[in-house]
């Protein structure tokens, strides 16, 4: 990593006359990917790569350099440019007081596992998938792993220092019969190490998505048509980050362009919702000490028993508003400026069995897994796909369907859903807002919603 | 720039050649610009540099690949060590070959006049998207993003069988995202364009689109569930060309993940529709003078006349078929092994100018605008994705409206495809003309 030093003194140069901040954040990044398709090993790659990102900001307008090039020289020239680009002047009397340094607790428990280990699983789950039927096509198991070391140093004197580690698995199979081809997804990742495994194996989850895969095979479409949809806690809270908690980042309220907007302490969902985003949850995939701006991450509730209580921030929106930041500054890498973005969100577990809620539904649609999505945060619109769903009829699981999809409104979906289970489920992903990828963990316990339109082909 | 490169990848080389292993280098430096305005500020400035290699190492057949951003000796050194090692792990397979010495063609991939633009000139393009759109209408309420964008590139490929191939291009574009609100009524509008040479940017004219396609949307109405005939707008054409592309990728054919597989020379399509794949364009976003791995580029044809000519190759998946390689390698950046993709894949144009596409349609939709395309699934070929557009009613298009779903399936989809128009038009390195579909299936009210 770079010392205080120089970054200090880089900080002294770019903080130029007349600028609101300047911030350097410095990564040392080593990665790992594994991939096994086609019954073979067919990608290991490993990767070193460092960089740093200096941003400056004058009256909520920000210039933004990154450069490879970590040498004195290297810095020098990026942060001159940066400043220069904003209009701000050197000003060899603006000196930067260093306050102490804060480094996030490093874990010694991870668990790191050769490369020959890490294959023997893989080659494992795939003998496990392929097991499960003569239909199973394709088997594609993919083991990535990233450790990053960060400093973020800025003209407030802060100096910020984390180590991260994530693990991510996935399974994808394919299963086909009589022209027909249906997919099975399951994935699992964490902060932390290969330890992650200890709750569930990586064959038992190529095992399910293999018995998915072939399972959809033989399901009939999905119905077209309005329907109560209960969604299971097994399907995450892809839907609550998607509908609910991009119109809750604050730089998009700031620029009108949330449903949310002007809405705070007014009832936005129904009395039976809460709505968190947590970045102090153990391990979950979207779990971080300090965000990447520097401040700590925490738990903030955004929708308390329906009422909408506050927004997620980062520095830069905090400050249009007046406010602390959330702790919600994200950026994919030294090569992006930190945006407003979520941690780990949910739904806050209520009151009522799983079971009790479905078989109290006469007729509807039952989701266990969702695919992928879309949503247009300015109107709350949103499209998910269903990966895993059954028809519900007469309080009964009655058969898989496929080629789903879910259409609807984030707002009114929240202010329809009527039963709340007692459970919790995470589902992760990358969220790609602005271009930029970060890890996400989203949870959700089993919930009803009233009435949804289902997007079928039946 | 040239010479930096060339030094390093020999000594990466080099080093992998010591260890008695065949090596592929991939040198990238990459120069980026982004401008983003808000009421005419630079509410985001970003510049960037990039520099990186990629080492790709082949020991009796068994393939190794390490990446740094460093390119200092020692890590150079140490990447070439990693990708050794390994190699030692992955599976043999006889068809991992690094491709022979070429010779390229011609094409100028780089502008100068884009390079000497000072960075206020591009600023004042960016303005000028934002000044446009906000000139339509006063129901242009917010402007979410407007920005000005461009990259300059050099890339190096040697490998140990002597090939050498060195590029250097640049391209930009520049695009607007914005809210027009109108009565409790709020939606979208968004366009782009990309180029190779910023004079041929239209500020004025991706401004006013964007505009006139938000205002088009407002007060839209819900429409009932049913079977139709549907036009789709170029752009939305374009998302779907981007699927076809994803199954004529002969990775995913190869690997039973493609609807496509096993179909060469069949009918695929309607008989209206023909798709080419042109790395040679003239000005093409996708263009290149030899694909990630050296190997030439070729213009071809993907499916003519509905027929299905050839899948997408690189020198792997062509070897695994005992064919070549149609120059189709693709990497996004040092940071991996080239795998395949397109060029600038596009659909052929017809004749007719698109109002005449809804001639004789009673009922149907004009769609302009999908939501969820990503999860349109290449393997099974089912899609159920958002819509929104315009009703057509009796051969004109008439109200607006959101809220439905369109679903079908690949397969069908590419036989129902009826006429296209000639308003072939490019979303980066994809285009396609409107075209219409005999039917689709509707889920509404």
């Amino acid at each position: 990593m770079i010392e205080k030093s120089l970054l200090t003194e880089v900080i002294g140069l770019a903080y130029g006359k007349g600028l609101d901040l300047a911030e350097i954040y410095v990564e040392e990044k080593q990665s790992s990917n594994i991939l096994m398709e086609d019954n073979r090993i067919e990608k290991i790659h490993s990767g070193r790569e460092k960089g740093a990102g200096i941003r400056v900001v004058k009256d909520y307008n920000t210039a933004y350099v990154y450069t490879n090039d970590l040498s004195r020289q290297g810095l020098i020239k990026a942060a001159t440019l940066a400043r220069d680009a904003i209009g701000g002047r050197a000003d060899p009397q603006q000196a930067v007081i260093m306050g102490p340094e804060q480094k996030a607790p490093v874990r010694a428990d991870c668990r790191f596992l050769d490369w020959e280990d890490r294959i023997q699983l893989i080659v494992e789950a795939n003998q496990a998938a392929r097991g499960v039927s003569g239909l199973i096509r394709q088997v594609m198991i993919a083991a990535a792993d990233v450790q990053k070391h960060i400093q973020i140093v800025n003209s407030r004197g802060e100096y910020i220092e984390e180590q991260r580690s994530r693990v991510r698995l996935l399974v994808n199979t394919v299963a086909g019969n009589k022209g027909r081809i249906q997919t099975g997804y399951e994935s699992i990742g964490g902060v932390g190490g290969w330890e992650l495994l200890e709750q569930i194996s990586l064959a038992s989850m190529a095992l399910k998505a293999a018995e998915l895969s072939v399972r959809m095979l033989s399901a009939p479409p999905a119905p077209a048509g309005k329907m109560p949809v209960v969604m299971s806690s097994e399907a995450g809270g892809t839907m609550v980050h998607e509908a609910c908690g991009h119109g809750l980042e604050a730089d998009l309220v700031q620029k009108g362009l949330s449903v949310y907007k002007n809405k705070l302490g007014q009832k936005v969902a129904a009395d039976c919702v809460s709505v968190i985003d947590d970045a102090t949850l153990a391990d979950k995939y979207g779990s971080y000490y300090f965000d990447d701006e520097g401040s700590r991450g925490q738990r903030t509730v955004l929708i308390e028993n329906g009422i909408l209580k506050t927004y997620l921030y980062d520095w830069l929106s905090a400050r249009k508003d007046g406010v602390a930041s959330s702790g919600n500054g994200r950026r994919e890498s030294y090569q992006h400026k930190p945006v407003v973005r979520m941690s780990n969100t949910l739904i806050a577990p209520g009151q009522d069995d799983p079971e009790e809620i479905i078989s109290s539904t006469p007729h509807g649609l039952l989701v266990k897994k969702m695919g992928g999505g879309q949503v247009n945060t300015t109107n709350g619109d949103f499209v998910f796909d269903v990966q895993e769903g059954y028809l519900i009829q007469d309080g009964r699981i009655k058969h898989p369907v496929r080629g789903a999809t879910l259409i609807g409104n984030g707002p009114w979906v929240l202010s329809n859903i009527d039963r709340v289970g007692h459970d919790l489920g995470f589902s992760l992903g990358v969220c790609g807002k602005d271009g930029q990828g970060v890890p996400v963990a989203d949870a959700q316990p089993t919930i009803r919603i009233k009435e949804l339109t289902v997007g079928g082909t039946a | 720039m040239k010479e930096i490169l060339s030094q390093v990848g020999e000594k990466a080389l080099d080093e992998a050649l010591q260890s008695g292993a065949e090596a592929e280098v991939f040198l990238m430096q990459a120069k980026e610009l982004e401008i983003e305005v808000v009421k005419g500020q630079v509410e985001t400035l970003k510049q960037a540099e990039e520099i990186g290699l990629g080492i790709r190492v082949l020991k009796q057949g068994r393939t190794g690949f390490a990446f740094s951003s460093d390119l200092s000796p020692v890590a150079v050194k140490q990447a070439v060590e990693d990708a050794i090692k390994i190699s030692f792990l992955a599976a043999p397979d006889e068809y991992q070959v690094l491709p022979p010495k070429a010779e390229y063609p011609v094409l100028n991939l780089y502008d100068q006049a884009t390079v000497d633009m000072s960075i206020e000139e591009k600023i004042e393009i960016a303005r000028s998207v934002e000044h446009s759109a906000l000139s339509v209408d006063r129901r242009i309420s917010i402007i979410e993003r407007a920005g000005y964008a461009d990259v300059e590139y050099c890339n190096l490929i040697m490998n140990s069988k002597g090939l050498y191939a060195y590029e250097t291009g640049n391209y930009c574009g520049i695009y607007i995202f914005l809210v027009a609100e109108d009565e409790n009524d709020a939606q979208n509008g968004f366009s782009s364009m990309s180029v190779r040479k910023a004079w041929d940017l239209s500020p004025a004219r991706i401004g006013k689109e964007a505009a006139r396609n938000a205002i088009r949307a407002l007060h839209a109405k819900r429409v009932g569930s049913g079977h139709m005939p549907v036009v789709l707008d170029p752009y939305v054409a374009t998302r779907f060309c981007g699927i076809i592309a994803s199954m004529v990728n002969a990775e995913a054919v190869q690997k039973g993940k493609s609807l496509l597989a096993g179909k060469v020379g069949e009918q695929v399509a309607s008989s209206c529709l023909s798709i080419v794949d042109q790395a040679l364009l003239p000005d093409g976003i996708g263009s290149y003078r030899f694909d990630s791995e050296g190997v030439p580029a070729q213009n071809k044809t993907i499916i003519e006349n509905g027929v299905l000519n050839t899948y997408l190759h690189n020198t792997y998946t062509a070897g695994k078929e005992g064919g070549k390689s149609t120059g189709n390698a693709q990497r996004g950046s040092f940071r991996g092994l080239p795998g395949v993709g397109s060029s600038n894949f596009s659909v052929v144009p017809g004749f007719m100018e698109q109002e005449y596409l809804l001639d004789g349609i009673e009922q149907g939709l004009y769609v302009t605008e999908v939501m969820g395309m990503h999860t349109a699934n290449p393997i099974s070929g089912d899609f159920s994705i958002g819509a929104a557009g315009l009703v057509i009613e009796n051969g004109v298009l008439s109200y607006p409206f959101r809220g439905v779903t369109i679903a079908g399936n690949m397969a069908e989809f590419l036989m129902n495809i009826d006429a296209l128009a000639s308003d072939l038009r490019f979303y980066g390195g994809k285009g396609a003309p409107s075209l219409r579909l005999k039917e689709l299936s509707i889920a509404g009210d």
